[in-house]
């Protein structure tokens, strides 16, 4: 038997039937490939204003909107393949990982291994690799965190580790062996892919520049806004997700370019159920979870505004979100409780 | 000594699932595949978990915990996290009955 209890449904005295849940989380290849399609023409869509736009004043915010586009659902479907559950088909969801973390700039087995750890120590300080901000946050971890600069570097140190073969602690803690090898395999090629794109730009070709990596930096605090919301202000060491863990409501264009994953509760009660099959078993689950917090700006504005004033050293009660018990202060000296793990 | 014990009804698992068959201490995987049924140890070899609340995925097994996966017919690891095979058991169906070959 394991020496730990995972977190998951089990451990947050969440049922389902076993026969639903197994509908669910049935594999398809369609829903990917649909999606796959519908990302393919808004990034042909939004490319296309960048295209229009260059030289003029409309450029930023055409590569905002491509930035977003090219970023968000990059980094979504990067971590549903990581799970293995975008497709059915494994070497379809392997190719679209290994693409996906291309361009979310983590090595694709690293992300794999280090996120099923994460589901299994959800925020648990000092086991959880996944923590990426120290808690409580604070204004300058909501600004290393959002503006993308912390994580990029925590992702470049771990890249050049894996291309030399220098294996952490962390590594070797959450990744079997015999995975090392591909690691560095794969750690090369990216390094060798990034310093080609590196080389054209400065050999005077700029359309790398303008269509992979300034959009990729102008999308990646809106990414960061999504997954910020997953954790933050809620409870360390919980066995339950619904103590650790944040659903909230969003339209249409954000289930979208998030993959669904704003249902983040049930996805880590139930990480086997596909990203289309999500708010089917939102549906089935929902007397059973939390409310989901209101939607992304507001979710995103009360943190802002909690982080901000626990730096002042004011109150941290946040209007309407959810927030852990030990999170709300009347104000004064911050204790922190967990740092940042990447 | 191999003795054949009967362990379920074939209609007792669905298409392309399995049930769990606890039987002289151990936990036996029955599953009913597009090319018939078969039977594994029903523990993953990776951290003890059961596999009856894992998929299958035409004649794969995903665990329910960390997504390894086996081949049902033959027991071997496929994806990491899991290394090790699982233990294979010989599965014959008589009149509607499905049979395990134990011990």
């Amino acid at each position: 038997m394991p020496d730990y209890v995972p977190t998951n449904a089990a451990s947050s005295g969440v049922t389902l039937d076993k026969k639903l849940l197994k509908q669910i989380a049935a594999r398809s290849d369609r829903p990917g490939l649909v999606y796959l399609a519908r990302w393919a023409a808004a990034l042909i869509a939004t490319g296309a204003l960048v295209w229009v736009t260059l030289g003029t004043s409309w450029l930023w915010p055409a590569m905002f909107a491509y930035g977003t586009v090219l970023t968000v659902p990059a980094y979504a479907f990067s971590h549903e393949t990581a799970h293995g559950t975008a497709f059915r088909s494994r070497w379809l969801n392997e190719a679209v990982l290994w693409l996906t973390s291309l361009i979310y700039m983590e090595e694709p087995l690293h992300r794999r291994y280090t996120h099923t750890n994460h589901h299994t120590f959800t925020w648990h300080v000092g086991m959880d690799s996944q923590m990426p901000f120290d808690t409580p946050m604070g204004f300058s971890g909501w600004l290393a965190e959002v503006t993308g600069f912390g994580l990029l570097r925590f992702h470049m140190a771990v890249m050049v580790r894996l291309a030399f073969g220098r294996y952490s602690d962390v590594m070797r803690d959450v990744t079997p062996a015999g995975e090392f090898p591909k690691m560095t395999r794969n750690a090369r090629i990216f390094l060798l892919i990034y310093a080609a794109i590196a080389v054209l730009i400065a050999a005077g070709q700029l359309w790398p520049l303008w269509f992979l990596v300034l959009p990729r930096m102008l999308g990646a605090p809106v990414m960061l806004l999504f997954t910020l919301t997953q954790h933050v202000e809620l409870q360390e060491n919980s066995p339950s997700i619904l103590d650790s863990t944040r659903s909230f409501r969003t339209s249409w264009l954000g289930r979208f370019l998030y993959m669904n994953m704003n249902n983040h509760v049930e996805h880590h009660l139930y990480p086997q159920v596909p990203f289309h099959a999500l708010p089917t078993l939102a549906k089935a689950i929902e007397t059973q979870v939390p409310e989901p917090d209101p939607g992304f700006w507001r979710t995103n504005a009360e943190v802002f505004g909690v982080v901000l004033r626990r730096s002042l050293g004011l109150s941290t009660r946040a209007p309407s979100i959810r927030q852990a018990p030990h999170m709300i202060t009347e104000g004064g000296r911050v204790e922190r409780i967990a740092q940042r793990t990447m | 000594m191999t003795q054949w014990i009967r362990a379920c009804a074939a209609d007792e698992i669905d298409e392309e699932d399995l049930i769990r068959w606890d039987h002289g201490g151990h936990s036996y995987a029955i599953y009913n595949t597009e090319k018939g049924f078969f039977a594994t140890d029903g523990i993953c070899t990776h951290e003890h978990q059961s596999l009856d609340e894992g998929l299958v995925i035409g004649c794969v097994i995903e665990c329910p915990l960390h997504g390894g996966r086996f081949d049902i017919p033959s027991g071997k690891a496929l994806s990491a996290p899991v290394c090790t095979d699982l233990a294979t058991h010989p599965v014959r169906i008589e009149n509607g009955e499905v049979f395990i070959a134990v011990g």
